[in-house]
């Protein structure tokens, strides 16, 4: 499998120590897919953001290795692949729209026009007006597509939908469909994960600086059972006799992933008159694979 | 080296827009303007007759023009050195814990711009901007004077390159600063302790003298022997204005002094920018 980004043994210890915990990332090996949106998600102090400046080496790690696009983070011509959107990031208030991305694009040395960075992320209006006047959704609009001068081949992006407003959170959402689509590789760090979940492949949870979950979306989610529909609801000793459990959201829960019995059982059901509305594999919620998995 | 320059011009287009530039370019200007329309030199043969300003008579004795020019001059030459290193220490004091404030250098760092070149290159930027002050302000001096006396004082020039090198002095001291502590206050105060120095440094021979006792002499020798001389850096940048020629030798020794200590702070800002987390 060809990684966009690669990391070994990442282990850093905190800098003056911590109570009851001696390392804000602990051997954390990692590999994302290339094309592939990976969500990082976890609890605060996880090691979410830590690990993400490790990677752009924007902090250096104790002991470890990273590889990204297959080469180093110390590498120029490495970073001039990639894109990031800080979690907090800091403009120069009285340059405007234009001027920030084309100090991004220098540095970048990106030729291509910047003008459509700015509609993709809906600020075609606002390229010459100072950064001062901006609220915090169109700074972060603008952090997004500074982090997508120079078609970059991986995106990095922490908690890229931050003051957003929920409209703005969808347009986002299709932008990440987009880059996913050309191929861009992109890593989420995001406190939203029924958002991580709509745009997200791959899931790593991360906890007290190690990796407790990873793999893709659809695996980690997955449960076992079935969730069952019906026009109207069967007879209580149906329930009963093939032990399904009513669930709070009108369907009923086929036990196991035996196929064998759900079929035996929907014929049994259809039999007595039952009309099947829909089938759908049991799946848990992000939000509770992730308390699963911290505890 | 793009990189470099690259930084170097985000800096200058973040001085452009920032009050404390457009204050001093306004306030240069409208003295340049208000002098070149209010002051009057009368020169007939090459000697200033009169001076008047706003209509007063400042001065009525005859003497040649570049006599009589001369303790203007080195007014401004001596003005120019202090109050411009002062002023663009206080302006540019939070260009570098900008540089590093969270946000923004966790962005610069990812992009394809080694750590040196963006402290390099926001000290390119710093030096620039000192340049282009004292470039402006000196020029327009000389061509004030030159155009109303025939006096055209092109050593002023000079001047302001000494101002110049002894701001590379100070903003090196800064960047380093700012490297240890992220702060504006700290930073501008390092350089202006620094510039404090720099002038007792500068009169180590007489403060020395009067130092009694040997081993406090000899302490105060060493504590000041490393330090730049910019007090005599700035009565070089009033001397090369005077008719008496200029030690050469000891401006170039001095200069380089100078330089060498700049470069030695920029390179311990550079060794603690390589190593640190951000």
């Amino acid at each position: 499998m060809d990684a966009a980004l690669e990391v070994v043994g990442l282990t850093k210890a905190w800098p003056r120590g911590q109570p009851g915990r001696a390392f804000a990332l602990d051997r954390l090996d990692l590999s994302v897919p290339r094309g592939s949106t990976y969500a990082l998600v976890g609890p605060n102090g996880a090691g979410k953001t830590t690990f993400i400046k490790l990677l752009l080496g924007i902090a250096r790690p104790t002991s470890g290795t990273v590889r990204l696009l297959g080469g180093s983070p110390d590498d120029a011509r490495v970073r001039a692949r990639l894109g990031y959107l800080p979690e907090k990031l800091h403009l120069p208030l009285a340059w405007t729209a234009l001027e920030y991305l084309q100090s991004i694009a220098r540095l970048k040395r990106a030729t291509a026009p910047l003008l459509p960075l700015l509609e993709r992320v809906g600020l075609p209006a606002h390229a010459h007006a100072a950064l001062r006047t901006f609220s915090k959704g169109m700074r972060q609009r603008l952090g997004l597509a500074a982090a997508l001068v120079g078609a970059p081949e991986l995106l990095v992006l922490d908690e890229p939908t931050d003051g957003i407003d929920p409209l703005g959170r969808v347009e986002v959402r299709a932008l990440l469909r987009e880059e996913r689509a050309k191929g861009t590789t992109v890593l989420l760090n995001s406190h939203l994960l029924a958002e991580s979940e709509q745009v997200c492949d791959r899931v790593g949870i991360l906890h007290l600086g190690r990796l407790v979950r990873e793999g893709p979306l659809e695996a980690l989610t997955r449960t076992a059972g079935y969730c069952l529909r019906f026009e109207s609801p069967p007879a209580p000793e149906l329930l009963t006799a093939h032990a399904l459990t009513a669930l709070d959201d009108g369907g009923y829960l086929f036990p196991g992933d035996d196929a064998r019995a759900l079929n035996a059982t929907l014929a049994a059901l259809l039999a007595k008159g039952c009309t099947l509305t829909a089938l759908e594999p049991r799946s848990a919620s992000l939000e509770q694979v992730l308390q699963e998995a911290v505890g | 080296m793009r990189a470099l320059l690259a930084v170097a011009f985000d800096l200058l287009r973040e001085a452009r827009s920032r009050k404390w530039f457009l204050g001093l370019f306004a306030a240069v200007s409208l003295t340049l303007l208000g002098l070149s329309l209010f002051l009057r030199l009368e020169v007939v043969d090459g000697a200033l007759s009169a001076s008047r300003l706003f209509g007063s008579l400042l001065s009525a004795d005859a003497q040649p023009a570049d006599v009589a020019l001369r303790p203007v001059f080195l007014t401004v030459a001596f003005l120019g050195y202090v109050l411009g290193a002062v002023f663009l220490v206080v302006a540019c004091a939070d260009f570098a814990p900008g540089l590093l404030s969270p946000g923004r250098i966790e962005q610069l760092l990812s992009l394809p711009v080694a750590r040196w070149q963006l402290l390099c290159g926001t000290y390119l930027g710093l030096l620039s901007l000192a340049a282009l002050a004292g470039g402006y302000g000196a020029l327009g001096v000389v061509v004030l004077f030159g155009v109303k006396t025939g006096v055209w004082e092109w050593r002023l020039l000079w001047s302001a390159a000494f101002g110049v090198e002894c701001f590379a002095v100070l903003a090196a001291a800064m960047l380093a600063t700012a490297t240890v502590v992220r702060s504006a206050a700290v930073s501008a105060g390092a350089a202006l302790v620094l510039f404090v120095l720099g002038a007792i440094a500068s009169a180590q021979k007489p403060i020395g003298e009067a130092i009694e006792t040997p081993a406090l002499r000899t302490l105060f020798g060493l504590a000041v022997a490393p330090l730049p001389r910019l007090g005599t850096l700035c009565i070089f940048a009033c001397q090369v204005l005077e008719d008496r020629a200029l030690d050469g030798r000891a401006a170039l020794r001095l200069s380089a002094g100078a330089l060498v200590f700049a470069f030695a702070l920029l390179a311990f800002a550079v060794h603690r920018f390589e190593r640190k987390d951000f």
